[in-house]
């Protein structure tokens, strides 16, 4: 059985289950009491193993099956919640992600046992039950909401062969009729899939793959597409016109595994619904030998009064796709908004095309690639949540290790990224999320001995400004104690005694960004101080973002990381240095001034102007672009004021060319790029322009 | 098997001239030859980089093959062309020549390996070999070589 094209939704709602069980079981810990709770875990774990006896999977099965057991009895409060029982369901869980990480890659569990928790678990159920109840026999009898059998057998079998009730169109009929008068057979099936499938969408599909060598289905209620996409309840009718006897048919339903009964009797178009002496058939041989789901048993009132809930799809209608065919896509769009660079740069060149309707054309075209690339830019957001919803337990696990109290506080998880940010950010974040827990936050002791809470607070601050993306990873712990920084940095050579001196607070903790640069006087296994903090910014800085510390001592450390809402297509600003174009990206431009040259001072040495009450550092990009030095000074300068963070410096400009929507593309391999350029682009007359990383400016 | 041996012995060389030397590029990395064209200044970087260049909406950065192999600069002439090549990394790269000539076939007889004594710091290490064709010589260029610096 071919089961692969059901892996990915496999994968995908694994996933889900295990961030459910890992958000949940943390509530549970603060709060034991919490019957939802309880019930949402059980539900989650549950459905877990469910899904992994489906694909086959038997290890994760039984490890699942054993960790349902455990909050079973939880459930019934025949357990409490301890300390250790949490500590090993999270080493469960853990073990559990492992398997999805192989399945995941190889669509193979892997060959670990993980005998070691699956024994934890169980010492924990028999620890509990002295008297030797084997725990797979509860499970099965202490499922509250299932009803008595019998609830299941007051229904007439009539009620449940509910295709005598379905409307039936001439047409049908009329093939019916037909099929009947060339001497085939005609038959009525409702087939019951058990409640605790989990794939139903898949084992319906069986069922009509099974009966299409045999005969031809007319009609099916709920559609096809229907049942493809999963929208029905647990059952379903269909009318089939076959040569083949009626027991055939029965036997190659029943034969999909987690069909829970089928109804198959021959079927006249005539026949009504008092009509009641063909013989059903009750398929219940395949329900017996499922006895391992406990949950089976629903009864079928339930069934109904759900089937009528859930006629309308809850959900929003939502397609997967490739991310390579969204980065075709994407690509498409960047041409697109190239070619149209080049007609607005012809429109303006040549005398001919001006006519007001050619311009119009232009504006309008402008206008639907912008739309596009937008539409485009918003398929690819991922709210960033899928990144930091995992940061709870690990504060979590971190708090036990170091043996501090502490808690993790985010806000704005709904804010959204592009995914191939969202894919990259999730290491830099932890790595300094740790930092903050390790050597941000004192120990519990020091923070009760300085007049803190004893519990320390790590805060996740995510929000969306302008066209970027700030998250903030603050802690309100000891701060960095710069003098230490120095210190250890002339120890380590990396600076002079002469420069710690001259350097200040804030050139001083950039210091932490310096490869293997740490001040830890512990390196512990979570984090040694500032190691790995250059590839952090490394990662972030590949990204298109920056990252900015502010820290006061005694009060507590933020991290800053900013990050653009896109990567492909940005706003720039055109402009000319002597006879070359550059772009300048907009987000990192605050404003345009003209300068008188008399305004400009010397600040040690350095240019400066002074601008509405701020000094701000000029930069002559002719001398960093290494062009020949002019011969007469302009009057006015052209200055472009960018910002980094809270600085700023004035980039001294040639020409003004205007704003413009540009692609960035990378310059290509072999060529050294210096980091001042991000990257370059295509103008609309075809040629090349560098884009300017002002960041690396300022 | 024995024609497989045989193909591999025969190599194709574009063959461009640097004033009156001549130099051999083998046609399996050569992906196009275009005219020159205006070229971006890239400030900074290797000082044989002259720039990039856009080609059908990509950009790729062309080097000079003159200052590559310590020679003086030249005009660019109506025959000066850029040889794009496609080295094992797969991203294209252009190279500016005073001109293209024709297509060679070499035999393994045809060329002499060069060997390196001086260590890789000597130009000749972006020669491969000399191959002899009619009575001219013709420099075979180490195409990984001239990438990896």
């Amino acid at each position: 059985m071919d089961l692969s094209q059901y892996l990915e939704i496999f994968i995908d709602e694994t996933k889900e289950h295990l961030q459910s069980l890992n958000d949940q079981v943390l509530i549970m810990e603060q709060d034991p009491d919490n019957v939802d709770t309880v019930n949402e875990i059980f539900r989650a774990a549950h459905s877990l193993k469910g899904m992994a006896g489906t694909m086959g999977f038997k290890r994760m099965q039984r490890l699942t099956h054993d960790l349902e057991n455990v909050f079973s009895e939880i459930r019934n409060g025949k357990m409490s919640v301890t300390p250790d029982i949490v500590d090993i369901v999270f080493k469960c869980l853990d073990a559990l992600e492992g398997y999805l990480a192989n399945i995941q890659e190889s669509a193979d569990e892997g060959t670990e046992d993980n005998e070691e928790i699956i024994h934890l678990l169980n010492d924990v159920l028999n620890g509990m039950d002295e008297s030797g109840n084997r725990p797979e026999a509860k499970t099965e009898t202490t499922e509250p909401e299932e009803k008595p059998e019998q609830a299941e057998a007051a229904v007439s079998d009539e009620d449940k062969r509910k295709f005598l009730t379905l409307p039936i169109a001439d047409f049908e009929k009329n093939a019916m009729k037909e099929a009947l008068e060339n001497g085939m057979n005609v038959y009525g099936v409702t087939v019951y899939i058990q409640e605790t499938c989990i794939l139903k969408a898949a084992r319906a599909f069986l069922v009509f793959k099974g009966i299409e060598p045999l005969g031809e289905v007319i009609k099916s209620e709920p559609s096809v597409q229907d049942i493809e996409d999963e929208r029905f309840d647990f059952d379903f009718s269909m009318f089939i016109i076959s040569e083949k006897p009626l027991e055939q048919i029965q036997k190659v339903i029943s034969n999909v595994s987690e069909i829970k009964e089928v109804y198959i009797e021959a079927f006249s178009p005539d026949q009504g619904k008092t009509d009641t002496k063909k013989e059903a058939a009750k398929e219940e041989t395949v329900a017996e030998s499922k006895q391992e789901n406990p949950k089976e048993a629903l009864s079928t009132e339930t069934k109904k009064t759900t089937a009528e809930a859930k006629k309308k799809p809850v959900v929003n209608r939502s397609v997967r796709v490739d991310i390579e065919k969204l980065d075709d896509l994407m690509n498409l769009v960047s041409e697109l908004i190239i070619a149209k660079n080049g007609l607005v740069s012809a429109s303006e060149n040549e005398e001919h095309a001006q006519t007001t309707q050619f311009n119009e054309q232009i504006e309008y075209l402008e206008r639907i690639t912008t739309n596009l690339h937008e539409s485009v830019m918003k398929v690819r957001m991922v709210p960033i949540e899928s990144v930091v919803n995992r940061f709870p337990r690990m504060i979590r696990d971190l708090s036990k290790k170091l043996n501090k109290e502490m808690e993790l506080i985010m806000t704005g998880e709904e804010t959204e990224l592009d995914r191939t940010v969202i894919d990259e950010i999730g290491d830099p974040l932890m790595h300094m999320l740790r930092n903050a827990a390790d050597h941000g936050l004192e120990s519990t002791l020091d923070r009760i001995r300085v007049g803190k809470p004893q519990v320390g607070t790590i805060r996740l601050n995510a929000y969306q400004d302008g066209n970027n993306v700030t998250i903030e990873v603050s802690d309100d712990g000891a701060g960095i104690n710069v003098e230490k920084v120095k210190a250890s940095a002339i120890q380590k050579g990396n600076i002079t005694e002469e420069q710690a001196e001259m350097m200040s607070d804030k050139e001083a903790i950039d210091l932490l960004f310096q490869p293997a640069f740490s001040t830890a006087e512990k390196v512990s296994d979570i984090s040694g101080r500032g190691v790995g903090l250059d590839v952090v910014k490394s990662k972030i800085e590949g990204l298109g973002g920056d990252v900015e510390v502010n820290s006061v001592l005694g009060e507590g450390t933020t991290f800053i990381v900013r990050l653009p809402l896109t990567l492909a297509i940005i706003q720039a600003l055109m402009v000319e240095i002597q006879n070359e174009k550059y772009a300048i990206p907009l987000n990192s431009i605050v404003t345009l001034e003209d300068i008188p040259c008399t305004d400009v001072k010397l600040v040690q040495n350095k240019e400066v102007i002074n601008l509405r009450g701020t000094v701000i550092p000029l930069v002559r990009l002719d001398e960093i672009l290494d062009f020949e030095p002019r011969e007469e000074e302009p009057e006015n300068l052209i200055v472009v004021i960018v910002k980094k963070g809270d600085k700023q410096a004035g980039l001294v400009i040639d020409n003004l060319i205007g704003q413009q929507e540009i692609v960035i593309k990378p310059l290509g391999k072999y060529i050294y790029i210096h980091k001042m350029f991000s990257g370059a682009t295509i103008l609309g007359d075809g040629d090349v322009a560098l884009i300017i990383d002002a960041n690396t400016l300022v | 098997m024995a024609e497989v041996e045989h193909i591999d012995e025969i190599k194709q060389y574009i063959v461009a001239k640097l004033g009156n030397e001549q130099y051999g590029i083998d046609i399996a990395y050569v992906d196009n030859i275009v005219r020159m064209q205006k070229i971006t200044r890239v400030p900074k970087t290797q000082p044989y980089f002259l720039g990039v260049i856009n080609l059908r909406g990509e950009i790729i950065p062309v080097m000079s093959m003159r200052r590559k192999l310590d020679l003086e600069d030249k005009e660019v002439s109506n025959a000066t062309r850029i040889i794009i090549i496609k080295p094992e990394q797969n991203a294209l790269l252009g190279l500016l020549v005073d001109e293209v000539r024709e297509v060679v076939t070499l035999t393994e007889e045809d060329v002499e390996k060069v060997t390196y004594e001086n260590g890789r710091e000597d130009t000749n290490f972006y020669v491969t070999g000399i191959g002899k064709y009619k009575d001219t010589l013709i420099s075979l260029i180490n195409v990984n070589g001239i990438i990896s610096d």
